[in-house]
């Protein structure tokens, strides 16, 4: 070791703002879950569901160019050109409206919250279970500038599996439909990005309120298993089953989300089911969650110098 | 061992001793660099303190972490010294803006701690052991070089002088989860290091290195002083701390029981006189000669040719020890001091704890 500061410059420079920090937590971050296979074997299959409609919009755009042929070949499948593109306009809804990427926004819904549940412990449970907690606050930062930081993270998570796809969708079909589409499927674009929007503020909060609780991976997953799936079910038998208000349903998370991004992409709640609350409903209790989280948060980050 | 027929400290003059109402702690002679200006110091300034606590208190709920704490720290070495749970922990966190005092301020450079301005000016490095186990040494370094605001060539540059500067360059390409316990502390020190901050604070860096290592560390801190930093090293490590410095901060329930040199301390300790241990072919006679000395409280004859004195005043002891051995012609052919050790002295302040 070299004792002599013969090559430890003092630093004359100015320092970034504190703000410039929030991307090198989330980058941390990000670095610590794009390292794990298992983070990548659950994004492969998420962009299944991507390319089942990537090539779906495809498929389509090609079966309407044969529609002066008898039968097409897709594989060992024989089928009329008819019949394929009602299939594919109809029934998977790839048409380019609203329902497609209202479609996509939930099937994806799934890998989404498997991969937040699995990452939650890494991004920010960690940090708060084996107290590298003093490494980020002696530095430059503010205890919201960490946070912003992880929320980061998550944000990038969830835009990488929802938003992303969704606009590539958008300008695939742009490309195969007319330029005039992305003229008059302007709004569709901002709901895309309206979508996104809600799904980004309320996932990344509740990933980092409930990480900061509980830490550990298994907690982690178990609650937000509870919270995604079970309470999927729960909703669907008291509404569907039991017959119970509408507003039962609003204890399903993900289609409060679904009601909310739907709204945004200017589609009408009739078209999903026929018992659903109010699109202001889902909006309000996504907005109410969001704000305990935000207050846990607040009260968190203030205790977080004793937690180790 | 110092030289006990020389004045302790030529600048513990005109200063003062404190004690709380419980009559245990006790205020240090001020050092100058530790030190409040006194109304009667001479006209020369004292440079602004590069980290200040102002009567700082911290409560964790109904349990109090730091009692009015009062601390002015400019360049050199200070230790902090106390027993597990005495608050050092609190009081390095509170010094590095992770806790917000409940009462009083700490100012960095007269920027309030709490402030990311301020954090700038100070480096951490924490006894846990927390990184994240899969990042390489480099990684982590640069990680936190990011954090304090610098661009990524200036990161990375920073962060290959800061390696080099801790000897880890040969070692930082390897996994943090594979590093021994020394290596992990070359880290901590250098992520701390990084950004050139004026105050360091060293929560046990040299825990776990090993006796080559820790000279290298010692060199360091040393050189990091004359550089003009402040470095506020707390240590289980006596031995090792009474090499690196002599000036200390002695904590004991959340209190700061002492500040100073260990020889202005140990003067200080009026209740525990100073043992020293003496060899003279006469013990008999010098023994009745010392008793005689209004400082010396006692005596005890040891074994063979040694005895124990007890003495208050150790400065003026001294002199008087001198002036009697010199007009008696006594033969000394041993003097040793057996409580002037941080341990010795640390023991003392916390009660035998």
């Amino acid at each position: 070791m070299g004792a002599s500061l013969l090559h430890y410059r003092p630093w004359r420079g100015q320092f970034h703002r504190a703000a410039w920090t929030v991307w090198p937590i989330a980058r941390v971050s990000l670095w610590m879950i794009f390292r794990r296979k298992i983070f990548w074997g659950l994004y492969a299959l998420a962009l299944l569901i991507f390319f089942m409609f990537f090539f779906g919009q495809y498929l389509l755009a090609w079966a309407e160019s044969q529609t002066t042929e008898q039968s097409v070949n897709i594989g060992l499948v024989h089928t009329e050109p008819t019949r394929l593109i009602q299939l594919l306009r109809e029934v998977m809804r790839l048409n380019g409206s609203g329902y497609t990427y209202r479609n996509f926004f939930w099937y994806q819904g799934y890998m989404v919250m498997i991969v937040l549940a699995l990452a939650g412990s890494i991004l920010v449970g960690n940090d708060f279970q084996f107290g590298s907690l003093p490494f980020y606050l002696s530095k430059p930062l503010g205890r919201w500038h960490y946070l912003l930081g992880k929320c980061l993270a998550v944000a990038v998570f969830v835009n990488l599996m929802t938003t992303l796809p969704a606009i590539v969708l958008f300008v695939q079909y742009g490309f195969l439909d007319s330029w005039t589409y992305f003229v008059d499927s302007s709004r569709l674009l901002a709901g895309i990005l309206g979508y996104g929007l809600v799904l980004t503020v309320c996932l990344s909060l509740m990933l980092v309120a409930t990480a900061t609780w509980l830490r550990r991976t298994v907690p982690m997953i178990m609650t937000w298993t509870t919270l995604f799936f079970f309470f999927r079910l729960l909703a669907h038998a008291l509404v569907d089953g039991f017959r119970y208000d509408p507003r039962w349903r609003l204890i399903d998370l993900w289609n409060n989300t679904y009601l909310v991004g739907s709204y945004l992409l200017g589609m009408g709640i009739d078209t999903i089911r026929l018992a659903e609350p109010p699109v202001y409903q889902a909006a309000l209790v996504l907005g109410a969650l969001s704000s305990i989280c935000l207050i846990y948060l607040s009260l968190r980050i203030r205790a977080v110098e004793i937690v180790r | 061992m110092p030289d006990l027929l020389e004045p302790a400290d030529s600048r513990s003059r005109n200063r003062t001793l404190e004690q709380t109402a419980n009559g245990q702690a006790v205020r240090a002679p001020q050092a100058p660099r530790v030190q409040r200006e006194a109304p009667s110091t001479p006209a020369t300034p004292l440079p602004e303190p590069l980290l200040l606590l102002d009567h700082v208190s911290k409560w964790y709920g109904p349990v109090i972490g730091v009692n009015q704490v009062t601390l002015e720290l400019r360049a050199g070495i200070t230790g902090l010294v106390g027993p597990n749970g005495a608050g050092k922990t609190t009081l390095m966190r509170l010094a590095t803006g992770q806790l917000r005092p409940d009462i009083g301020t700490v100012r960095l450079r007269g920027l309030d701690s709490w402030d990311a301005r301020a954090k700038c000016h100070v480096g951490y490095s924490p006894d846990l052991d927390s990184f994240y186990e899969e990042m390489s040494g480099w990684q982590f370094v640069e990680s936190m070089a990011r954090l304090c605001g610098y661009s990524r060539r200036e990161a990375q540059d920073r962060t290959e002088e800061t390696l080099r500067l801790v000897g880890m360059t040969e070692q930082a390409g390897r996994r943090l989860r594979g590093y021994s316990k020394g290596m992990r502390q070359r880290i901590k020190v250098a992520q701390a290091l990084v950004h050139d901050p004026d105050v360091l604070i060293l929560d046990e860096p040299l825990s776990g290195i090993d006796p080559i290592g820790r000279q290298e560390f010692l060199a360091l801190f040393h050189n990091l002083a004359e550089r003009g930093k402040c470095l506020l090293i707390s240590s289980h490590e006596l031995e090792e701390l009474e090499k690196l410095t002599e000036h200390v901060a002695v904590m004991t329930q959340g209190r700061i029981a002492a500040v100073g040199t260990l020889a202005q301390i140990r003067e200080l300790l009026d209740h525990h006189p100073l043992s020293i241990l003496i060899a003279s072919d006469q013990p008999r006679n010098l023994a009745g000669a010392l008793l005689a000395m209004e400082d010396v409280v006692g005596v005890d004859l040891g074994t063979r040719d040694t005895l124990v004195v007890r003495a208050r005043n150790p400065r003026r002891f001294f002199q008087n020890l001198a002036g009697l051995v010199l007009e008696e012609n006594y033969e000394v052919r041993h003097l040793e001091t057996l409580d002037e050790s941080a341990h010795a002295i640390l023991g003392y302040l916390l009660g035998g704890r």
